[in-house]
């Protein structure tokens, strides 16, 4: 793992959470995958177990992974599909309204839009 | 009582010019790991001192439920030490270092710490005169870390290494040594290079105890604010309990316990860091 750099904004756990949240998206790690233990990724990262514990019980309590006994944290079977769901609405919600309004503040049409290259040809 | 690994009341010490512990209280739960941050002469090492049992002082202190005055003997058997100051004799090889702390340490795994140096330089050999400072610190705190103590006590142990080994200090810290039954206190001015890896911390001031609180307890507690210079006087007016102005006209105040909607109204927001917030609350230390 690489050297990370927090910023200030969100708390570490949750950065922590999202970054894990961001590598089951890439497909880095896929259903039935096991998740580094606290203690690896505290020593990897310099951060305290507590803050890492908090991370992954964030995760399992929104599904994506579970615990096993004596074994560890694993990528839950749903993962993929629970993220993907969530991830659309957050689209749909937070990041498609700006787009949106940027698309007719530019006057562009769903023709345009569908396929760029017709009228702008290609790149 | 008996759930704190460290309880602290009223401690007082003073030496022949100065007073360096000053009705200093505090309390350290199990499986922390508790950093005790202060300017030089502010007391830290002394406090260190007075739960080793290593200076007479005044007030209550328990460790681990003893009396580090009257239960020294029996205490150590659970406290482990790093001090800033090597105490490794230059003479002594990694092999006879190993088997001296075997022959006095009833809860010391020397296999354990064979383990530790596995793919380190430190050979069974090797002198401590041949040894890095870097090296030295590296015997010392596999030594340490092959006790099964409770309490591991360390006072500027990364003290003039280069980040390479400072990295390494506390990445195997973390990885071999701590867990929820254990309970680090450790002193260092390299703040922001410990702080995520702290759940507590303590300022110390003139011998007092002037912030003890959980690492994630600060975010709420205390707000950076980015100020706009149109909304100074606003800003000014919830009392910050520090301010430094940025070029091109912005100014970042520090809040304690301020309202976090009337200070989202003031700018960007975001949770300061251990170093200034050190700053902000030691500062005219030296005036």
């Amino acid at each position: 793992m690489a050297a990370v750099e927090w910023s200030d904004g969100a708390p570490i756990y949750r950065q922590l959470k999202e970054r894990v949240i961001a590598m089951m998206l890439d497909g880095v790690l896929k259903p039935g995958d096991a998740l580094p233990s606290v203690r690896q990724v505290a020593a990897e990262y310099q951060l305290n177990p507590i803050t890492v514990s908090r991370a992954y019980q964030e995760l399992a309590d929104d599904q994506l992974v579970e615990k096993r006994r004596g074994l560890g944290m694993y990528v839950t079977d749903g993962a993929a599909a629970r993220l993907l769901q969530s991830e659309r609405e957050r689209f749909l919600r937070e990041e498609w309204p700006l787009v949106l309004e940027r698309i007719q503040r530019l006057g562009l049409s769903i023709q345009e839009l569908l396929d760029p290259q017709q009228k702008w040809g290609p790149k | 009582m008996t759930n704190f690994v460290v309880s602290a009341r009223g401690l007082r010490k003073a030496y022949k010019n100065k007073v360096a512990l000053d009705g200093t209280t505090f309390e350290i739960p199990a499986g922390r790991i508790v950093g005790l941050i202060g300017p030089n002469g502010a007391g830290k090492t002394t406090a260190l001192k007075a739960i080793l049992g290593l200076i007479p002082f005044d007030g209550d202190l328990k460790v681990l439920g003893k009396d580090p005055r009257t239960q020294r003997d029996a205490l150590m058997n659970d406290v482990c030490f790093i001090a800033d100051v090597a105490v490794l004799p230059r003479w002594i090889t990694v092999a006879q270092a190993i088997e001296f702390v075997a022959g006095v340490h009833p809860r010391f795994d020397a296999a354990k710490c064979h383990r530790f140096l596995e793919g380190t330089q430190l050979k069974p050999g090797l002198k401590v005169r041949e040894m890095s400072k870097g090296m030295i610190v590296q015997l010392h705190l596999a030594l340490v870390m092959a006790i099964d103590a409770k309490l591991l006590v360390l006072d500027e142990p990364t003290l003039g290494l280069d980040i390479l080994y400072r990295k390494q200090f506390y990445q195997r810290l973390l990885e071999d040594y701590f867990d929820e039954d254990k309970t680090i206190v450790v002193t260092t001015h390299q703040v922001e290079e410990i702080e995520h890896i702290l759940t507590d911390v303590m300022f110390i001031r003139d011998g007092k105890v002037v912030l003890d609180a959980a690492m994630d307890s600060l975010g709420e507690r205390y707000a950076e604010v980015l100020v706009n210079a149109d909304r100074l006087d606003a800003a000014r007016a919830l009392k910050p309990i520090d301010e430094r102005s940025l070029p091109f006209g912005k100014t970042v105040m520090l809040f304690d316990g301020a309202d976090p909607a009337r200070l989202a109204a003031l700018g960007e927001t975001r949770t300061p860091g251990l170093a200034d917030l050190f700053v902000a609350t030691m500062k005219g230390t030296y005036a």
